[in-house]
């Protein structure tokens, strides 16, 4: 029994280490400008720019602006979760998306039926857990983490769009 | 406030800026959970006690952007002293994640069973009352957690996720009357692998409402012949039902599980005990936040609750075994929570104990305190 079971924890590290390597690391700014597609519509190009110690993403599609972005991470319950926040011209939350999660319970924050509630907010709205934001039971902590991530996002973005920080 | 913006070409850009949040860097985090609890059982002889029920120390480290470790140590009731029958040191879980893709983490270590809702998240702020619901000890094992291997991860179609772990078997000279199981767990000390078990989970998920379904499948020999010289005789099988469902000041969740304890007869026979051959029951509660009304604008909250638990472990009983009513349990649990963060927890409850053989019918008073960081 012993051997049997030593010889399937081979095979499943052997599998694992196969599987990892099939699917590589890929590159951190194709996720990042696919996001920015996803959440723009194709087309959509971004440069950078940096405000302080910051760097926001400004979305353009020809000569117009569809808006800016921030790439930002929060700490889960012991993993950075790393996440993007956008918003539009006029100054209303465009989407939030997950790039990456590490944690082991909570993904769910990645769920489109939950990110769906930021559409349209404004740096007026509450945008708190139990609010306007619903919570997802067995993931208080990561709906906690990413909803107060984006509201300190969006007020930047905000108010350096409003100071003129942003162009 | 001035602030200058700088235009960097955007390859560029992100090629320094983003990666760095991109990647996880190694790091290891500290965090816990503890609760202090007051409780007073109605009647004489037995007197009210105080006690640090639980504090756990949380130790996590992250190797890579792929490896973690997750690990809880845990101290029971203040200390241990060789004098008291209280008091207890013990490894909650020592977890190994392999994060191969979003879908699919590998995971191994010391794991905590999928089943029910405490078992796995059983932070004192997560739950009403002060302490754990009795069902999440004397029908399902809470902590309950075995060595082993299993995969994590969510489905291609969302809202569905998963947990199948392999893990070591139940012990059934462990198993008992009143608490069915819960002896029989191995608890990551010098476990046999003599019965391999499989647990999981399913999950499906909506902001606001969760239900899962989980289950348990192995032998509980643990290598003692007189029970059968198969992996998988004596089989144990749990079968459990779960949903939370949580929007504006309304927080309802409910829990079933179904116990089978296939070779009971023989079990009894060979330990002189009187494990029933089949444990069930149940609970639900409701919550309402008051705070929603009171105080609209306040994060915090105050919520009163109601909890009705009804489980019998002698559901069944093998021949030869005399079934006792007093194993079939009613417990009405009525109480406060006050959370000033959602992360700490102030609570009151009063407890209504019954059984259906009518014998020490009692009432408990409860206060306690209850953190997680």
């Amino acid at each position: 029994m012993a051997g049997a079971v030593a010889r399937a924890l081979i095979l499943l590290f052997g599998v694992a280490t196969l599987v990892s390597r099939a699917s590589g690391q890929s590159a951190p700014p194709a996720k990042v400008s696919a996001s920015l597609r996803r959440v723009f519509a194709a087309g959509a190009r971004a440069d950078t720019l940096v405000i302080g110690s910051d760097s926001v993403l400004r979305v353009t599609r020809g000569d117009s602006l569809l808006g800016y972005a921030v790439v930002r991470n929060v700490k889960g319950k012991d993993q950075p979760i790393t996440f993007l926040v956008a918003m539009d011209a006029g100054d209303r939350l465009k989407d939030v998306d997950i790039l990456v999660y590490r944690e082991s319970y909570g993904g769910e924050v990645a769920y489109e039926a939950w990110r769906r509630q930021f559409r349209g907010k404004s740096a007026s709205d509450p945008l708190q857990v139990g609010r306007d934001i619903h919570t997802i039971s067995g993931a208080t902590i990561s709906v906690n983490a990413v909803t107060l991530g984006v509201r300190r996002a969006l007020a930047q973005l905000v108010e350096w769009h409003r100071s003129g920080a942003l162009r | 406030m001035v602030l200058h913006a700088r235009r960097v070409a955007f390859t560029l850009a992100l090629g320094y800026l983003v990666p760095t949040l991109l990647a996880a860097q190694e790091s290891t985090t500290v965090g816990g959970y503890g609760e202090i609890q007051y409780v007073n059982p109605s009647g004489p002889g037995t007197p009210a006690t105080l006690d640090v029920r639980r504090f756990v120390i949380y130790l996590a480290h992250t190797f890579s952007d792929r490896l973690s470790l997750r690990s809880e140590v845990e101290i029971e009731d203040a200390k241990i002293e060789s004098s008291s029958p209280l008091g207890e040191v013990a490894l909650e879980q020592l977890v190994f994640d392999y994060r191969l893709a979003d879908r699919f983490t590998l995971r191994s270590g010391l794991l905590l069973v999928p089943i029910g809702i405490i078992n796995e998240t059983h932070e004192p702020p997560t739950f009403n009352g002060v302490d754990r619901p009795a069902f999440d000890h004397d029908v399902l094992p809470t902590t309950w957690r075995e060595i082993g291997v299993g995969a994590v991860g969510m489905l291609p179609i969302e809202g569905w996720s998963y947990r199948l772990y392999l893990l070591n078997g139940l012990v059934a000279a462990g198993f008992a009357d009143a608490d069915g199981i819960r002896e029989g767990r191995q608890e990551g000390q010098a476990a046999t692998f003599a019965n391999p078990s499989l647990t999981g989970r399913l999950d499906w998920v909506r902001p606001g409402l969760r239900v899962g379904a989980s289950f348990w499948y192995g032998g509980s020999t643990a290598g003692d012949t007189a029970l059968g010289s198969g992996s998988f005789d004596a089989p144990v099988t749990v079968l459990s039902a779960d949903g939370r469902y949580d929007q504006g000041p309304l927080a309802v969740r409910a829990v079933f599980a179904y116990v089978s304890v296939a070779d009971a007869e023989a079990i009894n026979t060979r330990y002189g005990t009187a494990v029933g051959s089949r444990i069930a029951g149940g609970y639900g509660e409701a919550a309402v936040n008051l705070l929603y009304w009171i105080a609209p604008a306040s994060t915090q909250r105050l919520n009163a609750f109601v909890r009705h638990e009804r489980y019998d472990t002698q559901a069944r009983v093998p021949a030869g075994t005399i079934r006792d009513r007093a194993f079939a349990r009613r417990l009405t649990t009525l109480g406060l929570t006050y959370k000033p963060t959602w992360n700490t927890a102030f609570k009151g409850d009063y407890q209504i104990v019954r059984n259906a053989a009518g014998t020490a019918p009692s009432e408990v008073l409860s206060l306690g305190i209850g953190y997680q960081f």
